[in-house]
C-alpha cells in the first residue's frame, strides 16, 4: 500500500519537476573512480558465452545489448533506438542505433547482432531465450530482423541485461570456439559504456569510459574497479570504513542488518526483481511419501514462512508465495498461502492414513541442502516437521556437486534450493515444472519430476502469449495450479541488497542490478 | 637394567596402592568427580529434563533465566539447556571413540614397529611421521567434507588424525620392554609373536598409553567442537560443538547461545586433563613411592 502511494507521489514529483523543465540529469556529474566489489570469481567476461551474475556484472558495462528495462519492468531503447513487432509476434525488427562503435572503433552492424545471437545460441546454458529465433536477416547494416517459429513473449527481456550481449564479429568470429576465445578475458573488445583495462582473475576488474560510447555524454563514471572480495566480513567491515563505494548482492542477511546501521552507507532491497530469486523446499513427486500431495500440503502447513523470515533471513528478505518471484509484474499473491496450521497439517496426515506410532512419529524422510547458507532451513525443517510427527534426518552434502548429482538424479525426499527466476518466467521459471524438462543429471531441471498435463499445456500457451493481460491470467492460473499441487514449497526471496556509499548517485536500481549497464551511475561532490 | 626395575615391570598391574596414589590427589579426584558428573548428566539426565533439543519450545534468542528457559533459546527457539544435557552424551562418546579409534591405529603401529624394526619399522614409523605432519584440522575437514558430516565419519576422522603421537609411545616402549629378561625368556619358551607382543609386552606398556589415551580424549572433544565451529557437525544429534557451530553466527547479538556450551566443553576437557594427570602419577612407579 505504502509503495503504491510512494509511487504516486514520485510520479507526480517528476512530473511537476519535468514541467518546470527541471531534468533529473542535471545532478549527473562526469568525472570520479567508483571503487565497487563483487563476492565471486568471474571465469571470464564474456556475457554472450557464460552465464552468471558474477560475469554479468563486469559484463554488462562492457557490452551493450540491443534493449534495456526501466525499473518498471519496461522496455527501453539501447543498442536498438527502435522496434517493431509485427506478423504476431513472429517478426522482430530492430533498428539500431546509427553511429555506435565497438571499443576497437569499428562501427557495430546488423552482422554484429546476428553473429551474437547465434553465438548465444549455440553456447549460452539458457536455451529457452532464443530457442523460437530460427533466422536473424539483415537487409541492411542498420536493421536486424529476428525471424521466430512462434510468438515468444519472454524475447524481449532476453534482449536486455547480460543475456543478448553484442559481441563484435571481427574478433569473437575468427574461427576460434567463442566459449574459450582468449579475448574472453583479455583485450575484449565491446560494445558498452566501459572497456576493459585489466582483469586479474580473483584480484579486480578495472574498467575505464569508453569515450565514443553511442549514447553521448555517458558514462559519467571515468573509471570503474571491481574489486573481488569473496570474504563476507572483509566486504562488510571495507564498506564500513569506505574502502568500497558500492556492493550488490549482499546476501547475508546479518551483514544486512548489520550495515542497514550505518548512516554513511545506503542499504535497499530494490533492483533484483528480474534476478528473481527464491528460497524453497522442494520435493521428490515421484518417490517414497512426497508423491503423496497430502504430505506435501502437511509440511507445507507445518512450516512457518514468517518464522523463516523472522528468525532466520532477520527481516530482510521478502515472502515469496509461487513459483515466480514477488518483484515481478507476472506474481499473483492471491493463492493459498499456507499459514502455519499444525492441528491441520496432522490432521491431513491422519486422513490419509499415516499413523502415529508409539514414539508419536509416523514416517521418516530426509532433508538435504544445497550451500551452506541453507543448513539453518534444513535444521528448521527438522524442528518443524517433528510436530506433526514426521522424523527428518539432514543430510548435509560434502560439497555442491554432491549436492547436484543427488538431487538431479533424483535421490532425494525434500531439498532446500535457491532457484533463479532470469527475468521472463520462460527463462526461469518454466524449466521446474514442465514435464518435458524432467532430465535426469540435469541441476535446475524439473528434478521434483513434477507432472502435470494442464500444467504443461499453460506453460506452453502463456510461453506464446503475446497479449500481456491474457498472459497474466494464464501465469494467474499456473500459480494457483502450482501452489495446489505443490512440487515445491517456496518460502522467500533471497535477501538480496545493494549497498552504496551516499557519495554514490544513481546506482542501478532497475529489475537487474548490476547485470545492467552503469552508464548513469555518478559520484556526488 | 637393574634387576629391580624387571620386578617393576612385571607387576605393572592396578593395584591398591596406584588407586591410593590416584585417590590421594586432589586434582584427579575433582576431575574424576567432575567427568562423572558430566556422564550422569548426559546419560541419566534427559530423563528427569524431558525438553527434546530439536524442540523449538520459545521465542528464539530468549535470554537465560527468561520465560523458565534457564539458558535461554537458540536461533531457531530450541532450548539450550536440553541441548546442552543431550550433547554431553554424545560429545563423551565422540570423545572416548575418537580416542579408541586413534588408540587401536596407534598401539597397533606401534607395537609391530617397535617389536620387529628394521624395514617393518622403516616403513611404518614414516607413516607415522607423515600422519605427525600433516594438518591435523584440515585433514579431519578433508575427511569429513569427503564422506559427509556423520557421527561415525566425525569420529574416524579425530581417531585418524590424531594417532600418531601414541604410535610413538608405544614403539618407545616397546623398543625398551622387547630387551627385558622376562621377554626373552617367553620368546625361548617358544611364545609366538602374537602373543609376545599383546599378551607379554604390551601390558607392561600400558601405562603410558593409557595416559596418552585419556588427554587424547579430552583433545578429542575439543576437536570435535573445532569441526563443529566450521560447519562440518551431524546436524540430526546435538553436541556440544554442534551447538557452538549452529549459533556462532549470533555470537555477538546472543552471546550465551555459545558461551554455555563452550564452558561445558571447558569444564570437561579441564577434568579429563586431571583425571590424565592422576593417572600418569598413579601409573609412573617412580612417582608412587614418595
Amino acid at each position: 500500500m505504502k509503495r503504491h502511494y510512494l509511487k504516486a507521489l514520485i510520479i507526480s514529483a517528476s512530473l511537476i519537476l519535468t514541467s518546470l523543465g527541471i531534468s533529473f540529469a542535471d545532478d549527473h556529474k562526469r568525472g570520479g573512480t567508483l571503487i565497487a566489489s563483487m563476492g565471486s570469481n568471474p571465469r571470464h567476461l564474456n556475457p554472450a558465452v557464460q552465464s552468471g551474475i558474477a560475469t554479468g556484472f563486469p559484463g554488462s558495462q562492457l557490452f551493450a545489448t540491443p534493449i534495456r528495462y526501466d525499473n518498471n519492468w519496461e522496455p527501453q531503447p539501447y543498442l536498438a533506438e527502435s522496434w517493431e513487432i509485427t506478423d504476431g509476434g513472429k517478426t522482430v525488427r530492430l533498428n539500431l542505433v546509427k553511429d555506435a562503435v565497438f571499443h576497437d572503433g569499428v562501427p557495430i552492424k546488423s552482422s554484429d547482432v546476428k553473429f551474437s545471437l547465434e553465438t548465444i545460441q549455440k553456447n549460452h546454458p539458457f536455451k529457452t531465450m532464443f530457442g523460437p529465433v530460427i533466422a536473424v536477416e539483415t537487409p541492411d547494416e542498420h536493421t536486424a530482423i529476428l525471424k521466430l517459429s512462434q510468438p515468444h513473449p519472454a524475447l524481449m527481456l532476453a534482449m536486455s541485461s547480460q543475456l543478448m550481449s553484442i559481441i563484435p564479429e571481427h574478433v569473437y568470429g575468427d574461427g576460434q570456439d567463442p566459449a574459450t576465445h582468449p579475448q574472453n578475458s583479455k583485450n575484449v573488445v565491446g560494445s558498452g559504456p566501459f572497456k576493459l583495462v585489466e582483469f586479474k582473475s580473483g584480484e579486480h576488474v578495472i574498467l575505464e569510459r569508453f569515450d565514443d560510447f553511442f549514447i553521448k555524454g555517458r558514462p559519467y563514471l571515468d573509471k570503474m574497479v571491481i574489486k573481488i572480495v569473496t570474504d563476507p566480513a572483509a566486504r562488510t567491515i571495507a564498506l564500513e570504513n569506505g574502502e568500497l563505494d558500492f556492493y550488490a548482492f549482499e546476501n547475508v542477511a546479518r551483514n544486512v542488518v548489520r550495515l542497514k546501521k550505518n548512516d554513511k552507507l545506503e542499504v535497499t532491497s530494490k533492483g533484483y526483481a528480474a534476478i528473481g530469486p527464491i528460497d524453497w523446499l522442494a520435493f521428490n513427486t515421484k518417490r517414497g511419501k512426497t508423491a503423496d500431495v497430502n504430505v506435501r500440503k502437511a509440511i507445507a502447513y507445518a512450516i512457518d514462512r514468517k518464522f523463516i523470515l523472522k528468525a532466520i533471513m532477520l527481516g530482510v528478505a521478502e515472502e515469496a508465495r509461487t513459483g515466480i518471484h514477488p518483484g515481478s509484474p507476472l506474481y499473483d499473491p492471491n493463492v493459498e498461502t499456507y499459514e502455519i496450521n499444525i492441528e491441520k497439517a496432522n490432521q491431513i496426515l491422519d486422513d490419509a492414513g499415516y499413523k502415529k506410532g508409539d514414539d508419536g512419529m509416523r514416517f521418516g524422510l530426509t532433508v538435504d541442502f544445497g550451500w551452506p547458507p541453507l543448513r539453518p532451513n534444513a535444521e528448521y525443517t527438522k524442528a518443524a516437521l517433528k510436530r506433526i510427527g514426521i522424523d527428518i534426518t539432514v543430510r548435509p552434502s560434502a560439497d555442491f556437486p554432491t549436492w547436484a548429482r543427488t538431487v538431479s538424479n533424483h535421490e532425494f525426499d525434500l531439498t532446500w534450493d535457491t532457484v533463479f527466476n532470469w527475468g521472463d518466467p520462460v527463462i526461469g521459471v518454466h524449466r521446474t515444472y514442465q514435464s518435458s524438462n524432467i532430465k535426469k543429471g540435469v541441476i535446475w531441471s524439473n528434478t521434483q519430476q513434477y507432472t502435470n498435463p494442464k500444467v504443461d499445456a499453460i506453460l506452453e500457451k502463456a510461453g506464446k502469449e503475446i497479449d500481456p493481460e491474457k498472459r497474466k491470467a494464464l501465469y494467474s492460473e499456473f500459480q494457483k495450479i502450482i501452489v495446489d499441487d505443490l512440487p515445491v514449497y517456496w518460502t522467500n526471496t533471497l535477501p538480496y541488497h545493494t549497498i552504496y556509499n551516499k557519495k554514490v548517485g544513481d546506482p542501478p536500481l532497475g529489475i537487474w542490478a548490476t547485470s545492467s549497464p552503469m552508464d548513469m551511475t555518478y559520484i556526488k561532490k | 637394567m637393574s634387576h629391580l626395575d624387571e620386578q617393576e615391570e612385571i607387576q605393572a598391574k592396578p593395584s591398591r596402592e596406584m588407586v591410593g596414589v590416584f585417590l590421594r590427589s586432589y586434582s584427579a579426584l575433582t576431575g574424576l568427580i567432575i567427568l562423572i558428573a558430566v556422564s550422569i548428566m548426559g546419560f541419566i539426565g534427559p530423563i528427569f529434563y524431558t525438553i527434546d533439543p530439536f524442540d523449538m519450545v520459545w521465542m528464539p534468542f530468549s535470554p537465560p533465566g527468561a520465560d523458565g528457559y534457564l539458558l535461554g533459546t537458540d536461533y531457531l527457539g530450541r532450548d539450550i539447556l536440553s541441548q546442552i544435557i543431550n550433547g554431553a552424551r554424545v560429545s563423551i562418546a565422540i570423545g572416548f571413540a575418537a580416542a579408541s579409534v586413534s588408540c587401536f591405529i596407534g598401539v597397533g603401529i606401534g607395537a609391530f614397529a617397535g617389536f620387529y624394526g628394521g624395514w617393518i619399522e622403516e616403513i611404518l614409523m614414516r607413516i607415522t611421521e607423515f600422519f605427525q605432519v600433516l594438518p591435523t584440522l584440515l585433514f579431519a575437514m578433508v575427511i569429513v567434507a569427503l564422506f559427509g558430516s556423520s557421527v561415525l565419519s566425525i569420529t574416524v576422522a579425530i581417531g585418524a588424525v590424531s594417532w600418531a603421537s601414541v604410535a610413538r609411545i608405544t614403539r618407545s616402549e616397546f623398543l625398551r620392554i622387547k630387551e627385558l629378561d622376562f621377554v626373552q625368556a617367553s620368546k625361548a619358551s617358544g611364545s609366538s609373536d602374537l602373543n609376545l607382543i599383546f599378551l607379554v609386552i604390551l601390558p607392561n606398556a600400558a601405562a603410558p598409553i593409557i595416559v596418552q589415551s585419556a588427554l587424547l580424549v579430552g583433545a578429542a572433544i575439543t576437536f570435535e567442537a573445532g569441526l563443529a565451529f566450521l560447519g562440518l557437525s551431524d546436524p540430526n544429534v546435538v553436541s556440544w560443538g554442534q551447538v557452538i557451530g549452529a549459533n556462532r553466527t549470533y555470537i555477538l547479538d546472543a552471546t550465551y547461545t555459545v558461551t554455555f556450551p563452550g564452558i561445558a566443553i571447558f569444564v570437561t576437557v579441564l577434568a579429563i586433563s586431571l583425571v590424565g594427570d592422576g593417572l600418569n602419577d598413579a601409573l609412573n612407579p617412580k612417582l608412587r613411592s614418595r
